[in-house]
């Protein structure tokens, strides 16, 4: 039983109120991001859960259990920080056993639990090097060792794959995502990363400005964005967005519709446009169009595709995949 | 560099900056050494040359002996006092620069004010010696402690306190989450990270406290409180001077000094740019 309920938590900071209310339950052993533009609060948001910040008003209980005045060591969480946070001066064995030696483990205890982990985490070879001396792949494996030997109800992420390089970020989603499937443990997972959100989430949680946007499955939010907000910043290239006289002549205040939900055609279509840049991504290519009646407008197309800059185009939108606010 | 990447213009101006600094550095030292192992008599000439008799031995012996061996004294009086005030000064200047960059109150500048203040405001003498006869602690060691540590604080404490501002804040928060108490927080977490900078404040500091003269004069009187700086008076009286014995005697309290020097050479220049490199 760990799930993760928040109750109107707020936080404000002297005058400036970061979080304004959030009411939230995560259920024991969903993997769920938070996900929203920076500065949105969803840091602060995961530091309240932490217990390394403390929430201004609200209740949060980790696993039935009220725990807002505990101390972070006392609410059966762990936490992987986006700078590894490993401590310099210890090799990576004491950075894994630290915990358990300060809770008074005995030392035999310790050197068996630390050597299992590690050779979960495929860091034997490595126990007695300095983080310093580590690859960030390695050092993310030895920050997440030192979360998995407390034996947390409940797992925090905050930006763990921001520092690592493309390939590896990659690689290290597949393997969170494995440990999630393995420990079965709630975990939390803050990025501004739609991508990881997407692959990784059973539940994401959109924060704008402090306050929740839509909460769902991440084709929930693909599917049915519940506001501007999520339906720009759910998908990959985002969505085309038009607000003012361009969304009022086609009956709403704002008008969307996605890269990959328009059809191009130099025949006929909805809205002619100039070809201003395309960008081959191999399997597919995103185009760039200026149409005089909307703007700019972003589609997708498959990656053979001969247009070219200067090109005149027709774009239409795929039929039920508009999105009207 | 390596010396074959070195031209020939490289190599003569290395060559004169070494010679001149062997010039600024070596000929004092020698001028003392050379003093220090003459005659009484030759020494009160005060020649630069070659000394026409060697008595090393006996020079060096004198001044050991010297009134009841009072420099053996010296030695173990300042021995106490430089590692009782460096010890303190660490502790208390990392403790106290841990508090000042990790926790914002109010205070935070009025402690840091009264910090800047210990740094600006000269020493006043005579009112330290009252302080310290009302608390019981004038012509004692741990007085003179105490004064040091009063004196080298503010330094500490600054010097520590940007350092601290280096090492990430996740640390301490990822202790926290482990478990820690404040007190194994820094005493496991920080200040172990505070290594280059606490070498270079005991070089430093203990080098100062070690050949003070002044303090130990002003709040250290009497005999059996005497410091090594201070047994440079035993040669030197109004009516004779026996240059002979007193450049033996500063060739002795120079020795520990450097050798704490040449031991934490390498340290102190890592320690004063360890602070600039992202760990």
């Amino acid at each position: 039983m760990a799930e993760v309920r928040l109750k109107g938590i707020r936080k404000s900071f002297g005058g400036l109120e970061v979080i304004k209310g959030i009411d939230l339950d995560i259920k024991d052993g969903e993997f769920c991001v938070f996900v929203g533009p920076s500065g949105c609060g969803k840091s602060t948001l995961l530091r309240i859960i932490a217990g390394l910040e403390t929430s201004t008003s609200g209740e949060l209980e980790i696993g039935g259990v009220e725990v807002s005045d505990r101390d972070p060591s006392q609410r059966g969480i762990a936490m992987v920080f986006q700078s590894y946070a490993l401590y310099p001066h210890l090799s990576v064995r004491d950075n894994i056993g630290f915990g358990l030696s300060l809770a008074r483990m005995p030392k035999a205890e310790i050197a068996r639990i630390v050597e299992a982990t590690a050779a979960t985490l495929q860091l034997t070879p490595y126990l007695d090097r300095k983080p310093k001396a580590l690859s960030g792949g390695q050092r993310q494996r030895v920050a997440i060792g030192r979360s998995i030997v407390r034996n947390p109800q409940v797992f925090l992420f905050d930006e763990p794959l921001s520092n690592l390089d493309a390939a590896l970020r990659g690689q290290m989603r597949i393997e969170i995502t494995d440990l999630h499937a393995k420990l079965g443990v709630t975990m939390i997972y803050v990025t501004h990363d739609q991508v990881e959100a997407m692959t990784m989430a059973d539940k994401i949680v959109v924060l704008n400005a402090g306050a929740i946007e839509q909460v769902g499955s991440p084709m929930d939010l693909y599917n049915h964005p519940a506001t501007p907000f999520v339906a720009g910043f759910i998908g990959s290239p985002r969505m085309n967005l038009y607000t003012g006289d361009v969304a009022r002549a086609m009956g709403c205040q704002t008008y969307g519709i996605r890269p990959e939900h328009l059809t191009l055609s130099d025949s006929g279509g909805t809205w002619a446009g100039t070809v201003r840049h395309v960008e081959h991504l191999g399997a597919d290519a995103i185009v760039h169009l200026t149409v005089p009646v909307l703007g700019d407008l972003v589609a997708r197309t498959t990656g053979d595709t001969a247009l070219a800059p200067g090109a005149q185009v027709w774009a239409s939108p795929v039929a039920g995949k508009e999105f009207r606010y | 560099m390596t010396p074959r990447s070195m031209n020939r213009h490289q190599r003569n101006s290395g060559l004169i900056a070494t010679a001149v600094a062997m010039a600024l550095f070596i000929t004092p030292f020698l001028y003392i050494f050379l003093m220090a192992v003459r005659t009484k008599q030759e020494a009160a000439l005060f020649l630069f040359t070659w000394p026409a008799k060697w008595q090393f031995w006996a020079n060096l012996v004198d001044v050991i002996q010297a009134r009841n061996y009072m420099l053996m004294l010296a030695y173990f009086n300042s021995t106490i006092i430089t590692v009782g005030a460096v010890a303190l000064l660490i502790i208390f200047g990392a403790m106290v620069g841990y508090v000042l960059q990790r926790r914002q109150s109010g205070w935070n500048k009025v402690i840091y004010g009264l910090v800047l203040a210990g740094l600006i405001v000269p020493p006043a003498v005579v009112p330290t010696i009252w302080v310290l006869q009302g608390l019981g602690l004038f012509k004692t060691i741990h007085g003179m402690v105490l004064i040091q540590v009063a004196y080298g604080l503010a330094f500490s404490i600054l010097l520590y306190r940007s350092f601290i501002g280096t090492i990430p804040r996740d640390l301490d928060e990822a202790a926290r989450i482990d478990g820690a108490t404040p007190w194994q927080i820094f005493f496991r977490v920080i200040l172990p990270l505070l290594k280059p900078v606490t070498v270079t404040l005991i070089v430093v500091q203990s080098i100062a406290i070690f050949n003070d003269f002044t303090n130990p004069l002003y709040y250290l009187p009497g005999k059996e409180n005497v410091t090594v700086q201070l047994t440079l008076f035993n040669f030197q009286t109004q009516f004779q001077s026996q240059f002979n014995l007193l450049f033996m005697n500063i060739l002795l309290v120079t020795i520990p000094p450097l050798i704490v020097f040449v031991f934490f050479n390498r340290q102190i220049v890592a320690g004063m740019t360890a602070g600039g490199v992202k760990g």
